[in-house]
């Protein structure tokens, strides 16, 4: 009787983790909150200039056009990997996933400076398209957006196979060979069957690309030769150079509030494909 | 003086990676912990100060080799205290933000001078004793309240002999000119040393420069935008020449001298509007070592054998006139301000970027990108 | 109903199946007769399902042809063939209405709409699920299911129906009812069906003809009351109902429980002792102990004949000249 009453005793053994949890996470997060509120002075003055300055609106768009195409090339090219890998031998899959995964353990410094080596003006490519005389003037691959956009696929095609080879995986071959068995063509079994039951993996992979991507630093400032700024970029300045961090606590909070506001759609979506039987029958 | 941290950021971005990954899906969790195998450097390089010693905030690498051999070294043989090192990079927001928290564990920074006008003016820094500290150890301006500079360093640019066979880039005017000299250029992206290069190019006479006239700066810069790619680290800089990615290019001065010996002088450096800058040692407020002990060792860094050992070492020209006097006619042309290379070059001003510096690296930011 | 096959014959010659060194299909020759209902009947491994995904061009053949009314079609693609499929779980798609999923067949191949909406319809009433046209397969039961997949089978009159355990996710009281259904409609819409399981139940309750599959072969083609009344192998005969077998006269005999009966000790053809007996409601089953052939197993009808014998009873087993079947060697 008494017993149903009284606090489960688990969780005082949750608790420590739990306050640990709300201090280490909760309290830097109102501060920065509070610092965009009254940081140079109180008010909604910084929330404002995101409005009325130029050069946030322009920051924001660049940011949001990068992350953008990034997550549509990114997710477009993992799909095929994933695609390649889910239709070999899985002797041959296990080795395509290694490669996948070593691509991991390489900084991201190393990569960026690879594609400079390779793509610059001076680079193997653009000398060999020379020699081969097919262009008279180096082409500008790197140091501009392209170049930025070609470091950042790179780097987040590994995060976009991922949940897509998931959900080809878990895809019932029967349910291709019953589309193919009532007279569909390859390309409409694709279009019609294949792709709609991927949907959720590529919603996943889309989401986790966008998000990373809205976070990158160094890719964009090196590859982008210091004419593509990103807001990560820019927070960094003005909490560490420019000292506006009002700003950068601002620019903070609608990156974090962008990103919330993608999960909670997330999960939304993932719930609304599950009532419509985007798993298995 | 930035490369430093851009291994740092990678770092970082390597961790941030690894959170945003657990964030989403269970399986990518063993998969960003992949990320997070390099998360133990964030954590490396820092020292703790104490009483008893001082602990010099830098850039690490050979800047700590550097101001070990020449500074240390006698500091510590003069008052039996350590020299240690934090290599974190000392940036104003992270001075600022070590002051505001209360936990400063650093005792003095190799920073800029600019630095020392701005956070000295917000109340983070101590004051240079100049009972201690000689004023006269220094050029006579850059003895500030706040900071005093113990090293210059500089700006100046680098261009590609075999790119002008015909006739060789003589000063900015020359750099911001692409019809006469085509080719790709590279600036600082941080503003600092580029608006005054093109102030410079655009006839402003190098002893008037301040107050900036920023819109006329940016307005050259972003004339020759397209042809301009921007580094953020000194060997970036370097490598966008010796990559052959510009024809010329901004770089530190004092990097300068390696780049012509390493590419056999086919890379040679402009001197002609080169901007010195002050590096100033500067003495985050409530410093763990004391103040007086700091002083002390401010005031070892003026001595002449500390500012040739560091000019030898990092190629960083002396501020102590005794000691530039010492330098050898051999490597005079290196020395920023050397008496030749006085009557050509441009000093920074550190009071206007004291004070200016948000509004210029913004406006710069918002020019180029 | 509209879907009279017009053709729907099926010729296997030879069909030979391997994977590396295993023989899945052994060597298959049969005719299938068009709108006939052939069950093929097997224990797993013994190639059955091997051989319907080759007949539905999922599998290529090793060796062997196919002849759909007399024209190879060994090389068509599964998409080309225009044969029905139930698949085992159904497979229906899981993004799709049922409306769309019975659709599909109509809309891949460009038909109007309204074409297909008048189709659709149609299937829905002939598996009597009018008014779930707009629900997913997983809003539906596995009856419910079981019956979409038929009916989007069937959408595109296809001159041959392919069934792999359509039964086999259903619980037993309803695969009897089903069953009935499936019957009734192979007798309404007239295509020829191949029906794949392991149940000797449904092979015999719905089949016209059934093939016994073992090892990649096959063992006995026939009528169910041919294969039950007549089998012509030890296998067939154990694996279609039971039965007890007799070495007389230089060879095998198989003979079912309920054609022996038991006669006073001392008639009949043999004696025994009752081992045991199980009460089955409409049947009671013996086990008798006899000198000539061993244990034997004797079913009785449990309303005839008096009380139950009790074990270590002395009986006689006496069963008619045509209750014995010899078997091949």
């Amino acid at each position: 009787m008494t017993r149903s009453s009284r606090l489960n005793p688990a969780w005082l053994l949750v608790a420590p983790l739990l306050l640990l949890v709300l201090v280490m996470f909760g309290g830097p997060l109102v501060n920065i909150l509070w610092l965009s509120l009254t940081d140079p002075e109180p008010g909604l003055g910084n929330y404002a200039a995101l409005i009325e300055k130029d050069s946030l609106r322009k920051l924001i768009w660049t940011t949001l056009r990068v992350c953008l195409i990034t997550t549509v090339l990114s997710v477009i090219l993992g799909y095929s990997i994933a695609y390649a890998m889910a239709n070999v031998a899985e002797a041959t899959r296990h080795r395509m996933m290694l490669f996948i995964l070593i691509s991991f353990w390489i900084s991201v410094l190393v990569r960026t400076f690879s594609w400079i080596m390779l793509l610059g003006r001076n680079g193997l490519l653009n000398n060999g398209l020379i020699e081969a005389g097919l262009i008279s003037q180096p082409i500008p691959f790197v140091r501009n957006e392209v170049g930025v956009l070609i470091g950042m696929v790179h780097y987040m095609i590994p995060y976009a196979v991922l949940p897509i080879l998931a959900a080809m995986q878990g895809i019932d071959r029967r349910v291709l060979q019953a589309s193919r068995n009532l007279g569909a063509r390859p390309a409409q079994t694709f279009w019609r069957v294949y792709l709609p039951l991927t949907k959720p993996g590529i919603i996943a992979g889309a989401l986790l690309v966008f998000i990373l991507s809205l976070g990158f630093y160094v890719t964009p400032a090196i590859l982008g030769g210091g004419k593509v700024l990103m807001v990560a970029e820019y927070i960094s300045v003005q909490i560490l150079v420019t000292l506006k961090w009002g700003t950068a606590a601002m620019l903070a909070v609608v990156m974090l509030a962008s990103v919330l506001a993608l999960l909670y759609i997330l999960s939304r979506f993932m719930k609304l494909s599950a009532a419509l039987g985007g798993g298995r029958t | 003086m930035q490369d430093k941290q851009f291994m740092r950021e990678t770092v970082t971005e390597a961790a941030h990676a690894f959170r945003a990954g657990r964030l989403d899906r269970r399986s990518f969790l063993a998969l960003c912990g992949m990320a997070g195998v390099a998360l133990p450097s964030v954590l490396a390089g820092k020292a703790e100060a104490a009483a008893g010693e001082i602990v010099m905030w830098n850039w690490g690498g050979q800047s700590e080799e550097c101001h070990g051999s020449a500074i240390g070294v006698p500091f510590t043989a003069e008052t039996g205290m350590p020299l240690k090192f934090d290599t974190s990079g000392p940036l104003q927001g992270k001075i600022k933000e070590m002051v505001d928290s209360g936990n400063v564990t650093a005792d003095v920074c190799d920073a800029d001078l600019f630095d020392a006008v701005a956070l000295g003016a917000t109340g983070h820094l101590e004051p240079i004793d100049y009972a201690v500290v000689s004023k006269d150890k220094t050029l006579p301006q850059y003895a500030l309240e706040f900071g005093t500079s113990i090293i210059l360093y500089g700006y100046a640019f680098m261009y590609d002999t075999e790119a002008y066979p015909d006739g060789a880039p003589a000063n900015w005017a020359d750099f911001f000119d692409l019809e006469k000299f085509p080719g790709q250029r590279s600036l600082y992206k941080w503003a600092n040393g580029s608006l005054e290069a093109a102030l410079m190019a655009d006839g402003v006479a190098k002893d008037a420069l301040y107050p900036l006239d920023l819109d006329r700066a940016l307005a050259k810069i972003t004339a020759i935008k397209d042809s301009t790619i921007y580094w953020g680290s000194g060997s970036e800089a370097h490598d966008m020449l010796v990559n052959g990615e510009v024809s010329m290019g901004m770089v530190w001065q004092n990097r300068g001298r390696n780049i012509e010996q390493e590419t056999n002088g086919r890379y040679k450096m402009v001197m002609d509007g080169a901007i010195a800058m002050p590096g100033a040692y500067i003495v985050p407020k409530g410093n763990p070592g004391g103040r007086e002990a700091v002083m002390k060792f401010i005031a070892v860094s003026q001595s002449v054998d500390a500012q040739l050992g560091l000019f030898s070492c990092l190629g960083m020209t002396p501020t102590n006139p005794e000691a530039v006097a010492m330098i050898s006619a051999e490597d005079a042309p290196y020395a920023i301000t050397s008496e030749a290379n006085m009557a050509v070059i441009a000093l920074n001003d550190p009071t206007w970027w004291g004070q200016n510096t948000d509004a210029a690296v913004n406006a710069f930011l918002e020019a180029i990108s | 109903m509209s879907t009279v096959a017009a053709s729907g014959g099926l010729t296997l010659r030879g069909l030979v199946k391997r994977y590396g060194a295993v023989q899945a299909v052994a060597g298959i020759d049969l005719e299938i007769r068009r709108g006939e209902f052939l069950t093929l009947l097997g224990p797993s491994g013994s190639g059955k399902t091997t051989l319907l995904m080759m007949i539905a061009g999922f599998q290529d053949a090793t060796e062997g042809d196919i002849l759909l009314d007399g024209q190879p079609i060994t090389g068509t693609p599964a998409e080309k063939r225009n044969f029905g499929m139930v698949f085992q779980g159904y497979a229906l798609f899981p993004h799709m209405t049922v409306a769309d999923n019975i659709g599909y067949s109509l809309s891949v191949r460009g038909r109007p709409k309204a074409e297909i909406a008048g189709r659709v319809a149609e299937m829905l009433e002939l598996v009597q699920l009018t008014g779930k046209e707009r629900r997913l397969p997983s809003e539906l039961s596995g009856g419910q299911q079981q019956r979409v997949a038929l009916a989007r089978a069937l959408a595109f009159s296809p001159p041959v129906l392919l069934l792999d355990e359509p039964l086999g996710a259903l619980d037993r009281k309803l695969r009897v009812e089903v069953q009935e259904q499936l019957k009734d409609l192979h007798r309404r819409v007239g295509t020829t069906f191949i029906y794949v399981t392991h149940d000797q139940d449904e092979a015999l309750s719905m089949s016209d003809r059934v093939v016994i599959m073992r090892d990649g072969r096959i063992e006995q083609v026939g009528s169910p009351e041919e294969l039950y009344t007549r089998p012509r192998t030890e296998f067939a005969a154990s694996f279609l109902g039971k039965s007890n077998f007799l070495q007389r006269d230089g060879r095998r005999w198989s003979i079912r429980p309920e054609r022996i009966d038991l006669v006073a000790q001392g008639l009949g053809r043999v004696s025994g002792r009752v081992l045991s007996l199980n009460y089955f409601g409409p049947v009671l089953k013996y086990q008798i102990e006899t000198a000539e052939h061993g244990p034997l197993e004797v079913d009785v009808d449990a309303w005839r004949g008096g009380p139950a014998l009790q074990p270590g009873a002395q009986v006689g087993l006496d069963w008619k000249d045509d209750a014995a079947v010899p078997l091949d060697e």
